[in-house]
């Protein structure tokens, strides 16, 4: 027992670093994902069709290739143009290309659950709106945006938690400096020293279900929020679907 | 022109690269294996979830529901070494004498006589069990839900005809599931193919550890540098190559939905 808690004491500093990845890409991602949704509707091919390749790509792809494949692009740079600029600490980090390729990923899966949302807005509401002469962008501020994050919440606290599930395999693609580890990386290095599978993993285990019911929880309370105008408040379902 | 040509193709066909084409074996037999453990895992654990006796119940529950909750990467790693450990325990408490334990010094195994040395083609079947119990938890969900969603009438019917429980399961409402869990397969096929770009974490000579070595930078004494760092280019030819395993897997689904779908599902068109 008392091992126990020592394991926990020894994971704490490292599931701040999951926290970390997740925490910065969650909301660029989610800017990212609502330009992306709106180009993917739009009637402009020359909008439509690369916002569509874009979230093809990278949700039919695996994030560990997409990984991989950013931090040599980055480092196939470094002689060019990283060096003389002198920003190549900063580029190479992974705590910079890991936010950035968690963004460009969560963008591509958080637009199709936008889009999908997008397309289930009330067409009623909108044609209602255009009857009153709003403009292009107060149909979107005050109709489309309020029915579509409301539709798109619990697909999208979903999407969040399956981000942070894939926070970690971002230091079994990029290096790992120092003492910066994730949970993934503290379970592999304690369990090549005293071979406690059962140990060290079940307490990474136990971080990542801990942190994702804390997820569930606040954006819960976020629903409940958004939908505080109904008569009955519907309550966010506690068991998620878990699929991506 | 043609010096290119045969300069281009002689590089991409040379030992290493015929290497890393042959290794596209073990991440289609991984994604084909892992996928077909998955459906069998996915319907032993809705026959669990719908059993009528508790413990039972509380066994396919907790599978679906743990199995999912943590990541895929995290399960992905630990069953195989897990495995592993406990084979080399069984066998260490067959083979091992005191003395054996007692001059062992690393931390495992127990004794020399104990280990299990785990080779591609081991740690391959291990990554296909483990893939298929990950996303057989997966499968179990979409499995439950599709059970649920045949028409209780057929089920009747099926009773009325005077089968047995057994044959009503078997005959009647697992062939009528298919229709209904298929979309939600298709979803877990997917998962399954992005899956198997980890199998190099289990030190399998996979597609993407060919990729980094075939691209680090290349240099022989003899003709100087052959080319820089070419990773990149290689991520991207296997980003292209999942993309389109994802193209081909949806047209395929959409082609067997439509035909499993006929005269039942109207949406299905």
């Amino acid at each position: 027992m008392e091992r126990f808690i020592q394991e926990l004491a020894l994971f704490a500093p490292a599931v701040l670093f999951n926290i970390y990845f997740a925490a910065a890409s969650i909301p660029i991602g989610f800017v990212l994902a609502i330009g992306l949704a709106l180009g993917k509707a739009s009637s402009n091919p020359w909008l439509s069709r690369p916002s569509r390749a874009f979230v093809y790509a990278f949700r039919g792809s695996p994030l560990f290739i997409q990984f991989f494949m950013f931090y040599s692009l980055a480092l196939s740079f470094n002689v060019s143009l990283w060096k003389p600029w002198g920003v190549s600490w900063f580029v190479l980090h992974p705590l910079f290309i890991g936010p950035l390729v968690l963004t460009l990923n969560t963008g591509a899966y958080t637009a199709e659950i936008f889009y999908g949302a997008l397309r289930a807005v009330p067409r009623g509401e909108v044609e209602a709106a255009r009857a009153y002469g709003m403009s292009r962008a107060q149909q979107f501020r005050q109709v489309i945006w309020p029915n579509l994050i409301r539709l798109a919440w619990p697909a999208y606290t979903n999407e969040v938690v399956f981000l942070f599930h894939a926070t970690a395999i971002v230091y079994f693609a990029l290096p790992v400096i120092g003492l910066q580890k994730d949970l993934m990386i503290t379970a592999k290095e304690l369990f090549e020293r005293d071979y406690n599978a059962f140990l060290h993993f079940s307490v990474a285990a136990l971080y990542f279900l801990a942190v994702s019911l804390v997820v569930f929880f606040l954006f819960g309370l976020v629903y409940q929020r958004l939908m505080r105008h109904m008569p009955a408040p519907p309550r966010m379902r506690f068991q998620p679907k878990w699929i991506r | 022109m043609t010096d290119d040509i045969a300069y281009w193709f002689s590089y991409l066909t040379n030992g290493k690269h015929l290497t890393w084409y042959a290794s596209f074996q073990f991440t289609i037999f991984a994604a084909l294996a892992g996928g077909t453990l998955a459906v069998v895992f996915g319907l032993i654990g809705a026959t669990l979830k719908n059993s009528r006796f508790f413990p039972l119940r509380l066994i396919g529950t907790t599978y679906s529901s743990i199995v999912r909750g943590v990541p895929d990467v995290l399960f992905f790693l630990f069953f195989p070494l897990a495995f592993e450990q406990a084979v080399e325990w069984l066998v260490a408490t067959q083979v091992c004498s005191p003395e054996a334990i007692a001059v062992q010094t690393a931390a495992w195994p127990p004794c020399k006589e104990a280990n299990w040395f785990l080779g591609t083609p081991e740690y391959l079947i291990l990554a296909s069990v483990s893939l298929g119990l990950v996303y057989g938890a997966f499968a179990t969900n979409v499995i439950h839900g599709a059970l649920r969603s045949v028409p209780h009438g057929q089920l009747e019917a099926a009773r009325a005809y005077g089968m047995s429980a057994a044959q009503v399961l078997w005959r009647v409402h697992i062939r009528q599931m298919w229709v209904y869990a298929l979309p939600g397969l298709s979803n877990v096929w997917m998962l399954i193919v992005k899956a198997t770009s980890l199998l190099s974490l289990l030190q399998i000579a996979d597609i993407v550890l060919w990729a980094d070595r075939l691209g680090a930078p290349n240099f022989l004494p003899t003709v100087g540098l052959v080319h820089e760092d070419w990773r990149w280019r290689y991520y991207l030819v296997l980003f292209v190559f999942y993309i389109l395993v994802t193209l081909i897997s949806e047209k395929a689904f959409n082609a067997i939905m439509r035909r499993a779908g006929r005269g039942i599902l109207s949406e299905a068109q």
